[in-house]
């Protein structure tokens, strides 16, 4: 057989209840590739409590712990202790929240969890809003977009919340964002995580076409201009959250081009469009200079 | 496929609420409303050669280094690649897509690396032995006559080729300089075209002189004429025929024979076509300031644009819009040459302006050696007794070649008039199709509009700007001390690096993409290819999207 692009072992199936051109199963897929089987998921209210398919069913192959909104993070904790109680010291703890069960409601399990260095994977698989109850904006929904709470009269004006930061703010060992439209880069990433004690913080962007208005074949292309335009750039932040690298190997895009085909930004003038664009850069800036600054930082292993 | 779960009571309820069964049992094709489907294309370099190579294929095979299968997909549609990939004017390149993103790829460039390793690999041509009881003659051996000989023996067909000369090759041989298309790759493309079937060679037989068209119909079943034009057309003038006008192909055969040859110090040359060029080129390696005077502009100029360059860095000059009107000897040797001064008038049936003269403006040219290049003829005698001709060129009334002569067909430039090498390789390789037809009584195949992709459907975020991998090549200085080639070929890393520019227009190269991409699990990938299960597939098309290349097409569901 041909080699493949990333690992052929597939840990979901077919039959899930996504939506068409979803992107939090492209991101699910891609996750298990690199994890394996010996992943527990801890999944709370969120799309994925969804996709994953009605009782008695799951449309995945490991073993998944649905919890409450709120309790993510701390569930996943309880379970790597049991485990650990029990002598199993290989399967890997997985948190798997949307961006409500993560930036908003989640937040300080998260925070408790991170603080603690609790031995688990948090990944926050991102669509930008509460898309399975209807699309109601999060505070990781940027700013400028429509959502049924936010409508285009009251579009969102709030920057998105900068987890990222907030996450490096609580020195842990591992902390990356990763896209759709990378695949071997996400792999790798998280295989990268796999292997670190303490916890690791994966933030994916994961574009939905349901809630950006979007078509669903454009997903993955979306997912892909949030990165080429900056707006969502793929960085990892390590030695417990000093050390910044930002990937920056890539043709760079207009932001109009990631937002004019969302629905969800159709009311946006070009004016505005354009006043986004220099918070991205502004923002692109100060991820850089904190890239420089730890390049400079004497003494920390890397 | 699992099943779905219905518990008719509590008691059948897992202890836990855990997970008992998978979800495959919910066959999420039923949303789809539009269906993808893997519908390969053929790529446009591919339409765009004359002989209809697998461009795309050949160079995919080169990106898997599996180069004995790439040289097998040209050797399916041209059996001559160290030639053409020398000489040809690569039509296929005014068709890649890539020239809408950066720059073209250079196919002759791989073509030619391919083409000369089948000549290294000598067992790379697998021998075929007689298996058909027909027999066809072949007039000429040529780029046609070499094409539709290789072509009947593949199939098992037992052919004798015809050549007036003592050695192979026609115009390959005669026409095309040493330092375009050395003798040796020559000799070793015909002797593996010899060596690869059942073909017999009978050289310095005339067809239509030394034997007639009706023994040769008499002893073999169907008769192929690839004569070419071997006879400069002359100029018209008075005092052509004398000391210092010389026509341009005999000249060059002279030199492609290794004669010394010395055109004095200054040589013009009348016409604006490849031997033009080939004439002026050699005549600069014997030392001579060489003019080419040609009727019309640089713009009608017939000849390959590379070759008009390279006489310019070679540093011939260009006189256009003149045409010589008046020889003046002096001693019986040539002095000076008349010529008339031209402007472009209306267009005339080839689309190009014809020339007119200018009233009362000539100018004079002290010239030592004048060649005449303004197009050539055919020798037909002895044949147009036989099959209709016209314009003296062979008069064919079907795609194959068919002529008035049921059972002869013709091709290449006797047909077309001075065209192509792989115009010709085309058509001998149709003529000889057509007559396995006929052999076997089989019908026509099916002509199907193909179906291309444009830069629109290539998907450019898979690619990178990058430039076109030049030929090394010799300095110019190099080059006008003799006849040396000059351009060598690609080095290992510079073929694979071009190769892998390549975008693969509307065929899968097995990029993975389409099965990656899936959110729904719905692309299985096979050994060498993939397939949607529409059991799963809801529709999304984002393998449409994502597929760098263009291979899949969409319909609507129920329509």
């Amino acid at each position: 057989m041909r080699p493949a692009k990333i690992p052929t072992e597939e840990l979901m199936t077919s039959g899930h209840l996504a939506c068409q051109g979803c992107g939090a199963t492209q991101a699910m897929r891609f996750a298990l590739k690199a994890m394996g089987p010996k992943t527990a998921l801890v999944i709370p209210a969120c799309c994925w409590s969804v996709i994953d398919g009605p009782f008695p069913h799951t449309s995945l192959k490991v073993p998944i712990c649905h919890t409450l909104f709120e309790a993510a993070a701390s569930t996943a904790s309880g379970l790597k202790a049991g485990l650990e109680m029990r002598g199993d010291t290989e399967t890997v703890v997985m948190a798997w929240a949307g961006d409500g069960g993560t930036f908003d409601i989640g937040i300080q399990a998260l925070s408790g969890a991170a603080e603690r260095n609790e031995d688990i994977m948090y990944c926050c698989y991102d669509n930008e809003a509460y898309m399975n109850t209807g699309i109601q904006r999060s505070s990781a929904t940027p700013v400028g977009a429509w959502t049924t709470t936010t409508p285009v009269a009251h579009y969102k004006k709030r920057p998105k919340k900068k987890i990222i930061d907030i996450m490096a703010a609580h020195s842990i060992p591992y902390i990356a964002t990763a896209s759709v439209a990378y695949p071997q880069d996400l792999i790798e990433k998280f295989r990268r995580a796999r292997e670190i004690k303490g916890t690791r913080f994966m933030h994916v962007l994961a574009p939905c076409p349901t809630g950006w208005k979007l078509a669903p074949e454009l997903s993955v292309a979306m997912a892909r201009l949030a990165v080429t335009s900056r707006v969502f750039p793929l960085i990892e932040v390590t030695d417990n959250g000093s050390t910044w690298k930002v990937w920056k190997d890539f043709e760079q895009t207009p932001v109009a081009d990631y937002m004019k085909p969302q629905g969800r930004f159709r009311h946006l003038t070009d004016k505005e469009i354009d006043s986004i664009e220099e918070e991205v850069d502004r923002n692109w800036q100060i991820m850089l200079s904190r890239e420089r600054l730890s390049a400079d930082l004497p003494g920390l292993e890397r | 496929m699992g099943e779905k779960i219905t518990f008719k009571s509590y008691k059948e309820m897992p202890i836990n609420a855990m997970s008992i069964a998978d979800m495959t049992w919910n066959l999420t094709g039923s949303w789809r409303n539009i269906r993808p489907y893997y519908d390969f294309k053929m790529s446009p370099c591919r339409l765009g050669c004359p002989a209809m190579e697998d461009i795309q294929r050949y160079i995919f095979l080169v990106t898997e280094k599996r180069y004995e299968e790439a040289w097998g997909a040209i050797i399916e549609n041209n059996p001559m690649p160290a030639v053409t990939g020398r000489v040809c004017f690569h039509p296929c390149m005014d068709k890649c897509t890539r020239k809408d993103f950066d720059q073209a790829i250079n196919i002759p460039a791989i073509e030619r690396s391919l083409g000369d390793m089948g000549l290294e690999n000598r067992d790379w041509m697998k021998k075929v032995d007689a298996s058909k009881k027909e027999k066809v003659a072949v007039v000429g051996s040529g780029p046609a006559g070499l094409s539709c000989a290789f072509y009947l023996a593949r199939m098992g067909y037992q052919v004798a080729m015809f050549e007036s000369e003592k050695a192979l090759g026609g115009i390959l041989r005669w026409g095309i300089p040493e330092y375009r298309l050395p003798n040796d790759v020559v000799d070793r493309v015909i002797s593996q075209i010899l060596g690869s079937g059942p073909i017999t060679v009978r050289a310095e037989t005339t067809v239509g002189r030394d034997i007639g068209l009706d023994e040769l119909e008499k002893e073999y079943d169907a008769i192929f004429l690839g004569l070419g034009l071997m006879k400069s057309r002359s100029l018209g003038i008075e005092g052509e025929k004398g000391k210092g006008i010389e026509p341009g192909l005999e000249f060059l055969k002279k030199v492609n024979s290794g004669e010394t040859v010395s055109p004095g110090k200054r040589a013009v040359v009348v016409g604006g076509g490849n031997t033009a060029m080939d004439v002026a080129r050699c005549a600069r390696r014997t030392g001579s300031d060489v003019t080419v005077v040609y009727r019309r502009t640089m713009n009608e100029m017939p000849a390959i644009k590379d070759e008009i360059e390279e006489a310019e860095k070679e540093g011939v000059h260009f006189h256009f819009l003149a045409a010589p009107k008046e020889v003046v000897r002096s001693g019986g040797k040539l002095a000076k040459v008349v010529f008339q001064e031209m402007e472009l008038g209306e267009p005339d049936e080839s689309g190009r302006r014809r020339p007119v003269p200018v009233e009362g403006r000539t100018f004079e040219l002290e010239v030592d050696t004048l060649f005449t290049a303004i197009g050539e003829q055919a020798d037909l005698t002895g044949i147009e007794k036989k099959v209709e001709c016209e314009w003296n060129m062979i008069k064919t009334t079907g795609e194959a070649g068919e002529t008035s002569s049921a059972r002869i067909f013709a091709g290449g430039d006797v047909v077309t008039g001075a065209a192509s090498v792989v115009d010709a390789v085309a058509a001998g390789r149709k003529a000889a199709g057509k007559l396995d037809r006929i052999f076997t009584s089989a019908d026509e195949p099916a002509v199907e509009e193909p179906k291309t992709v444009g830069i629109e459907e290539i998907n450019t975020a898979y690619f990178h700007q990058t430039k076109r991998t030049l030929v090394p090549r010799i300095p110019v200085e190099e080059a006008l001390k003799g006849y040396l080639e000059i351009n060598s070929g690609f080095l290992p890393e510079q073929l694979e690096a071009e190769a892998d520019r390549c975008f693969s227009c509307g065929v899968c190269n097995f990029c993975d993409n389409c099965w990656m991409y899936c959110p729904d699990v719905a692309i299985v990938r096979l050994e060498d290819s993939y397939e949607v299960n529409y059991d799963f597939c809801k529709g999304c098309l984002v393998c449409v999207v994502e597929c760098p290349r263009g291979c899949i097409s969409t319909r609507e569901e129920g329509k």
